[in-house]
């Protein structure tokens, strides 16, 4: 909770406890509520990597030794609802209400005091839904995307399965309402001269999130509900009379895969915003890439079903296609993000040192999608440890790895001082080695025939020495958060930077106000005449040569 | 300092590469297949052959990006402190080329996909053996329909707690599966045979095969289907006809014999009302 609270007390000494407390509660300052996403969302990070810790354990060796089949269940299911939505969701919400309205020079966000009811949801629904490891049956063991019959009442009787379904039926409102104040903040409250095409990409991507967070975030209110009257109220929705197995599956994955792209999304909007940075140059080919964005987004909405090959109910040549087709789009961001570094100045920061690491292992994640995308080659690694390890290279690989870049970039805004380099670098290795040391092997125990969401394996399936190695990369990752720790401990006493821009090379409109923002962001907002506003404040020289580049291009037209 | 860290790498190579021969040769094996299973079906090498060559197309892929990204990193790496790289936006040939390409790719691949996808998954009439196998929660009952050896009658197998039940099969023949669960959703998955298939309560799923190598396979349900997924197990061994029917005469003698196929009550109702009396076969 370290993040939340000191720039307060900077000026005028410790207020008490009781004041911060007071001013957590009742406070609608964006800059505030996203620190608080923040914490929180990283506070549910630690919880569900200590659940991956403990299943890690338990398969480090064949037979029963950590905890029982049904705890097992009950903590995979937890660690994939608390890391999708209690974690990764909501971190958007918090890059987003630290970073967008500064970067479209707004004051606060549309509808502040829906944006703190938004937190507020989040942060019950979250506590609602993990409640169920307090009650005697403990909590959801049915897999964080609950098939029926599974989740049914017969066959998940325990009250942890409806605190579950609730819980995040709570959170997904308050996602929905932040999605809602997200889009009418870009929409009506970016600056004189801030045009849609000159919007930073982290907030053209902060849009597009939001609009696919209210396109499908009501599918799973509604599936959610449904299947809570199924269980409590004798409904018969997802009967399996009527192929309610396959009905559920439809709705729970076209949430579920635009859902991937909700936590993706924002995250390649916050590597965008970094390597223009490191790199002394504007981001490349800017409206391919939030083209390629819009094209992520709008196909993601027509691929559920690759999820469903290995049912038998669906049409496998449409899902394929549609699947493939996403790889276009995310190949030109990429090639968009190395032509931004191509022919830049480089320079390894913290920050730009993680966007790599999200290139080099988001890279793999892409690649291995392909493989899923092709129906006759995941009828044998669906639902194996081959997709825990791609999914993990595609959300941990862009989650984590960008989550620590914006950290580590945006830390000199959100508090007025600077982590430590050094340790930066720690951090950032003991992270990489354990991250690929934990899920690269993984593939091959998937190929080998290991299926996923297994608590044991014989010791004949030649599964131990792959499993023993991973659960060793786990260790070695968990104790990368140690060096961040620190970091956050000696930041929080370290010098205040007192410039607006620390990194000197900034681009967009939060790098032209001080370092914390006033309340309402800016004094003062600077002439904005292209995507690079604080750069062309800073950098005048450079901005009025390409001014001059610009004219003598018009005047030979 | 340099020396240290070469020596340093030299030592993490080294006992990576021991750790890594001194697996079974078991595990040599997968090695060299890349941890693949060696395909037992005729399908299954379609498969096997298109997954390689899949990955070579990938990896050429992967390794031309990633050189890209870091030859860009190492390239254009920071020189002076006072650096103003040219302010380059678009270069619009470029980035029309390296939209085309991916599509170029994917068109190819999606072609292969189609055509090896239609072969694993179409359904015949001539097959020779139909096997029903029902999936509950948490073991599987194998029924060998329509066998000579039965005699009208059905033949079975079944697991229990303690016991791992084996499915027998032919090799060399065409084999019918058809998918039947009372209870959750499971996945009937041969690791060896390269292809799976889920089973839907409500729903027969049904898919061939034609194992072509004699010998043992391991079977596991691949859906998570409640408490004890993980010991949803099964063996497959693939015989010849003659070792397949004295098998099967075997299980006749013991008297897994039965009128109807044992699929388990049709469907369970939600929520769980008076149980309906099943016929075990009311699918058909």
């Amino acid at each position: 909770m370290t993040t939340t609270a000191p720039q307060h007390a900077t000026t005028e000494g410790r207020k008490p406890l009781g004041q911060h407390f007071y001013k957590l509660l009742t406070t609608t300052d964006h800059k505030l509520i996203g620190k608080m996403y923040l914490v929180t969302s990283f506070a549910w990070f630690l919880i569900g990597g200590v659940m991956a810790l403990v299943m890690r354990s338990e398969l480090a060796f064949p037979g029963k030794q950590v905890v029982s089949d049904e705890t097992f269940n009950q903590l995979f299911t937890m660690h994939g609802t608390i890391m999708l939505l209690l974690f990764a969701t909501p971190l958007f919400f918090g890059f987003g209400n630290v970073i967008m309205p500064l970067q479209i020079g707004a004051p606060d966000v549309a509808f502040p005091r829906l944006n703190m009811l938004s937190y507020w949801f989040f942060l019950f629904g979250g506590l609602i839904a993990a409640s169920g490891f307090l009650t005697p049956s403990g909590a959801a063991s049915f897999g964080w995307f609950a098939y029926v019959p599974l989740s049914d009442a017969v066959r998940s009787p325990g009250v942890g399965g409806d605190l579950w379904i609730m819980g995040l039926w709570l959170g997904g409102l308050g996602t929905i309402l932040g999605a809602v104040n997200f889009i009418t903040t870009i929409i009506c409250m970016r600056a004189p001269g801030m045009t849609m095409f000159r919007m930073p990409i982290f907030t053209w991507n902060a849009l597009i999130t939001s609009l696919l967070v209210i396109i499908i975030f009501p599918i799973l209110a509604a599936a959610l509900l449904a299947l809570e009257a199924d269980r409590a109220l004798g409904a018969h929705v997802f009967d399996t009379a009527h192929g309610g197995p396959i009905l559920w599956q439809h709705l729970f994955w076209f949430f579920g895969h635009p859902e991937v792209y909700v936590i993706a999304l924002p995250f390649f909007g916050i590597v965008s915003e970094i390597l223009p940075v490191f790199s002394r140059k504007p981001i490349f080919g800017y409206v391919g890439l939030v083209g390629a964005t819009l094209g992520i987004a709008m196909l993601s909405v027509a691929v559920w079903a690759h999820h469903m090959f290995v049912t038998g109910s669906i049409d496998l040549t449409f899902f394929s296609g549609m699947t493939m087709l996403i790889a276009v789009p995310t190949g030109v961001k990429f090639f968009n993000w190395i032509g931004t570094m191509w022919g830049g100045s480089v320079s390894m920061d913290t920050p730009m040192l993680w966007s790599i690491g999200f290139l080099t292992t988001f890279l793999f994640g892409g690649l291995t999608g392909i493989i899923l995308a092709s129906p006759p080659l995941d009828f044998h690694v669906s639902d194996s440890y081959f997709v825990v390890a791609h999914f993990h290279y595609v959300v941990f690989g862009t989650v984590v790895f960008a989550m620590f870049a914006g950290f580590y970039f945006w830390w000199p805004k959100m508090t007025g001082r600077m982590l430590d380099e050094r340790l930066g670098k720690i951090h950032f290795w003991l992270l990489f080695f354990g991250f690929h040391t934990t899920f690269l092997v993984q593939h091959w125990l998937g190929v080998e025939g290991m299926p996923r969401r297994y608590s044991d394996y014989l010791p004949e399936d030649g599964f131990t020495f792959l499993n023993q190695f991973s659960t060793v990369g786990s260790f070695l990752l968990a104790l990368s958060m140690l060096p961040f720790a620190i970091n956050v401990y000696k930041s929080a006493r370290g010098p205040l930077v007192g410039v607006d821009d620390p990194w000197g090379w900034g681009r967009s409109l939060e790098w032209a106000t001080s370092c914390p923002p006033p309340r309402h962001n800016f004094h003062t907002l600077p002439r904005i005449r292209s995507e690079s506003p604080a750069f062309d404040l800073h950098h005048p020289e450079i901005a009025a040569l390409e001014e001059g580049e610009r004219y003598e291009g018009s005047a030979v037209r | 300092m340099r020396a240290m860290k070469r020596a340093a790498l030299a030592t993490t190579l080294g006992v990576a590469v021991t750790a890594l021969t001194s697996c079974s040769a078991q595990t040599k094996h997968e090695w060299k297949n890349l941890a693949m299973p060696d395909p037992g079906t005729e399908e299954a090498w379609l498969i096997f052959d298109f997954w390689r060559w899949s990955w070579v197309a990938l990896m050429i892929v992967g390794i031309i990006t990633w050189a890209l990204m870091f030859w860009a990193v190492w390239a254009y790496r920071r020189r002076s402190a006072n650096d103003v790289p040219v302010q380059t936006r678009y270069n619009l040939p470029l980035e029309i080329f390296y939209t085309i390409v991916p599509v170029i790719m994917i068109v190819v691949m999606f072609f292969h996909t189609v055509k090896i996808q239609n072969e694993v998954t179409a359904l015949s009439d001539d097959y020779t053996t139909k096997i029903a196998v029902t999936a509950q929660q948490w073991n599987w009952t194998f029924n060998y329909m329509d066998e000579e050896v039965g005699e009208g009658q059905n033949i079975y197998n079944y697991g229990t707690a303690s016991y791992i039940p084996t499915l027998v099969l032919p090799v060399d023949e065409k084999i019918r599966f058809e998918l039947h669960s009372p209870d959750v959703i499971h996945s009937f998955w041969i690791t060896g045979f390269l292809y799976k298939e889920d089973v839907i309560p409500g729903k027969v799923n049904e898919f061939e095969v034609t194992p072509n190598v004699i010998g043992e396979f391991k079977g596991k349900c691949a859906e998570l289907c409640g408490a004890s997924h993980a010991r949803m197990l099964f063996n497959v061994e693939v015989v010849s006809r003659e070792d397949y029917d004295a098998y099967l005469a075997d299980q006749v003698a013991k008297g897994y014999v039965s009128d109807e196929p044992l699929l388990g009550q049709e469907y369970t109702r939600v929520p769980a009302g008076p149980s309906q009396e099943s016929d075990d076969g009311g699918h058909e």
